[in-house]
């Protein structure tokens, strides 16, 4: 039987090794490891060691200023559960970082196909969709806080009250609103940018498939449904993975635009633990909300990861 | 393998190393000697500065100019939050620079931890203003050193006001609410404050009570003696009124400062809850403007909201503690006053000084430059962030209307029993 070039290469490598000293094996594997000493350092310094200074803090009463700290064993972990705050931030931030996952999901998938057929100006309109992605979100915050701004003068509410004669709406004034406003700005800020992540998966999709259900005669559904939507899967994951993961952290685009309020109706974890790391000087609370948070953030995505990997293999 | 390797044997290539690495320490070390020769009789004194260079450039130019033996190594910090936390960072991990601020949001920290210099027996100390003194004074030590307080009230457009036979400022608050709906009745936006924070008109309603108690309010309900759901209550309910009596629009549970002050800079609302730092901003944005402020009218006296402003503070550290008490003690002098006022245009309070003001600040400068004014957030003893984060949450809950005075009030005490009193 004659073997494939590349089957042959590599049985040849294979038997190279094989027959290689040992110790020259070691030195390649600790040359290669060398490489991998920066990345390690900077693991251990930014995020290992950190991690590790505040799981100690969450047991303790520092306040961020003197080293001087007291053991006040699970009394942190335990004044979280018995915050309302705490609790209302929580239910926020799950409930912004599920529907933004589940809306932009929904609008990028079709948005990609669109996007993907042949007409004038294509790349020019995904720049635009992809635009949104590019200035920061803190800058995106303001200038949507002008946009709804919830007095009669605010951009959205102008042209409310020019089209319907409504009176002012206050987009960011009322608590529901408020919470409808951040995703809404969030989905429109994203979209774009994972719309053109499906994009890049779909002309992965080989030319033949699609070939061979349109001569087999599926129709548009039948394609999207049983050929394009299968194949997406793996994008699906990577996209689920970047939503849920920056929406659990998501800091930057409440803050800008409501604060936090009214009330605590759009206050993130990622906001209830700078207050009170910084502002109130609770260190040791704010390390047992990070604790815990990382625990809900580590649980979440393995769960989703889980149902992706379920969905990949049930469609590969 | 490079030409260079070839030709250039492993101990030769090793000893260049080590000639060059040698040469590279000499000179740094050489240049260390440098600097600390030429410095000998130099003293580099740091100061983490929470104005911007623009406003205390000219200041720190008199100082240098005074003290050619002490150059200033400034860091200009990000008010309220970014300078609180890189100060937190220094203070923890003793690098801290020599003179620092103190404010509301950290004095409890500093001066508990014993992070700054007590002041007592520094010259400057019996210019400061009674109510700077107190501010940041702990167990009779005085931890801070400020030059000046800011007042809250009501800012007005006078041509505004005029169109609804305005005279003169009402005298109580139902008087107050009339005007507005007056204004409201002629087409004209009476009256917006912000909800990002504690307002001033809520804030001098309070201080109507706290100086019906003496001024002990808060170290009462810190005690226990009292609680808010006895001392807020009332002025809650009257500063509610506001919203129920239709005065000011519910929409403004999602405007801050800047959105407020905007607008009335653009001349779409004809009063606004705000303070003396404000004035300048919007003369500039909108020059055209009349404006005159006035105090916060109560039940039968008015009042201003306001609060003394950040002090300066020694590191109890400082290795150049001559130089920092010179530098602290200029920024009291008659001078030193007297190019911050310039620069900022704002109340100083130091006794020696008497600021020149804009017109529209003379009807609080006398109240400010005694003390009269009151500000919750400065005058709670301890855990002030956080009992004001629960407050301007509670308070955007009552402006929508989603609760009421005496729950904002009793919210307040069950949160002061969670912090531990």
């Amino acid at each position: 039987m004659l073997r494939t070039p590349t089957a042959w290469t590599r049985c040849k490598g294979l038997s190279l090794l094989a027959t290689r000293p040992t110790w020259t094996r070691l030195r390649e594997s600790a040359v290669s490891n060398i490489f991998l000493v920066p990345i390690a350092v900077v693991f251990v310094v930014l995020y290992a060691a950190p991690m590790g200074q505040s799981f100690f803090y969450s047991f303790t009463n520092f306040d961020g200023y003197s080293n001087d700290v007291k053991n006040v064993g699970f009394l942190n972990y335990q004044n979280i559960f018995s915050d309302p705050t705490m609790l209302a931030a929580l239910g926020y931030t799950v409930f912004y970082a599920l529907t933004t996952t589940v809306l932009i999901t929904v609008f990028a998938i079709p948005l990609a196909l669109i996007i993907n057929r042949k007409f004038f100006g294509r790349n020019f309109v995904r720049a635009i969709f992809f635009f949104p992605a590019i200035p920061s979100v803190a800058i995106l915050g303001l200038i949507w806080g002008f946009i709804l701004n919830p007095l009669g003068d605010g951009v959205l509410n102008t042209v409310i009250h020019a089209l319907t004669g409504l009176g002012p709406i206050p987009w960011l004034a009322d608590t529901t609103l408020a919470q409808l406003s951040t995703v809404a700005v969030a989905v429109w800020t994203l979209t774009g940018w994972h719309a053109i992540l499906y994009l890049a998966y779909l002309q992965s999709i080989p030319s033949d498939f699609l070939e061979a259900v349109r001569i087999d005669g599926a129709n548009r559904w039948q394609t999207f449904r049983y050929i394009i939507l299968p194949l997406l899967t793996p994008a699906m994951t990577v996209s689920w993975l970047l939503l849920m993961t920056n929406g659990l952290k998501v800091y930057d685009l409440p803050i800008t635009l409501t604060k936090g309020g009214p009330g605590y109706a759009t206050t993130t974890i990622t906001q209830a633990l700078i207050q009170d790391g910084i502002a109130q000087a609770q260190v040791g609370q704010a390390s047992a909300l990070a604790v815990l948070f990382l625990l809900i953030v580590g649980i979440v995505v393995l769960a989703q990861l889980g149902l992706s990997r379920m969905l990949e293999g049930r469609y590969s | 393998m490079s030409l260079f390797r070839r030709s250039t044997p492993r101990g030769a290539r090793a000893r260049a190393i080590i000639a060059i690495g040698t040469a590279a320490v000499a000179i740094v070390a050489m240049a260390g000697c440098a600097t600390s020769n030429s410095g000998s009789t130099k003293t580099t004194l740091s100061f983490y500065s929470w104005d911007a260079a623009a406003t205390m450039k000219p200041v720190f130019a008199e100082f240098e100019k005074e003290n050619p033996n002490i150059t200033l190594q400034v860091t200009y910090g990000t008010p309220v939050q970014g300078y609180i936390s890189t100060l937190q960072t220094h203070l923890n991990s003793g690098t801290a620079q020599d003179v620092f601020i103190i404010t509301a949001e950290n004095k409890q920290q500093i001066m508990d931890g014993g992070f700054a210099k007590p002041l007592n027996s520094e010259p400057f100390i019996s210019n400061l203003a009674p109510a700077a003194k107190a501010t940041y004074t702990k167990a009779g030590k005085v931890y801070g050193a400020a030059i000046s307080s800011w007042g809250g009230g009501i800012l007005y457009n006078k041509d505004l006001l005029a169109k609804v036979g305005f005279s003169a400022p009402p005298k109580t608050w139902d008087d107050f609410i009339d005007l507005c709906l007056k204004l409201k009745a002629a087409g004209i936006t009476p009256f917006y404050e912000p909800a990002d924070g504690i307002s001033v008109s809520l804030a001098a309603l309070v201080g109507l009570e706290n100086a019906k108690l003496g001024g002990k309010m808060d170290a009462e309900i810190f005690s226990g003696k009292t609680t808010f759901a006895k001392t807020w209550t009332g002025a809650l309910t009257q500063w509610n009124k506001l919203f129920t009596s239709g005065a000011e629009s519910r929409s403004v549970a999602g405007l801050t400062g800047d959105q407020v002050t905007a607008e009335f800079e653009k001349g779409n609302v004809a009063m606004i809850g705000t303070g003396s730092w404000a004035l300048g901003g919007i003369q500039t944005a909108a020059p055209s403007l009349k404006l005159d402020f006035m105090a916060i009218p109560g039940a039968s006296s008015s009042y201003w909201a306001g609060a003394v402003s950040p002090g300066y503070a020694i590191n109890a550290k400082t290795s150049h503690l001559a130089a920092a008490e010179k530098f602290v003690t200029f920024l009291q002098s008659t001078k030193g006053v007297a190019a911050y006022q310039k620069a900022t245009a704002s109340i100083t309070t130091t006794k020696d000084f008497t600021p020149t003001l804009d017109p529209a600040l003379s009807t609080m400068a006398a109240a400010v430059r005694n003390g009269e004014f009151y500000l919750p957030q400065v005058s709670w003893p301890k855990n002030s962030a956080a009992l004001n984060t629960e407050a301007t949450a509670q308070l955007q809950e009552l402006i929508q209307g989603k609760t009421t005075p005496a729950a904002v009030a009793a919210d307040l005490d069950t949160k002061l029993k969670t912090l531990g009193g």
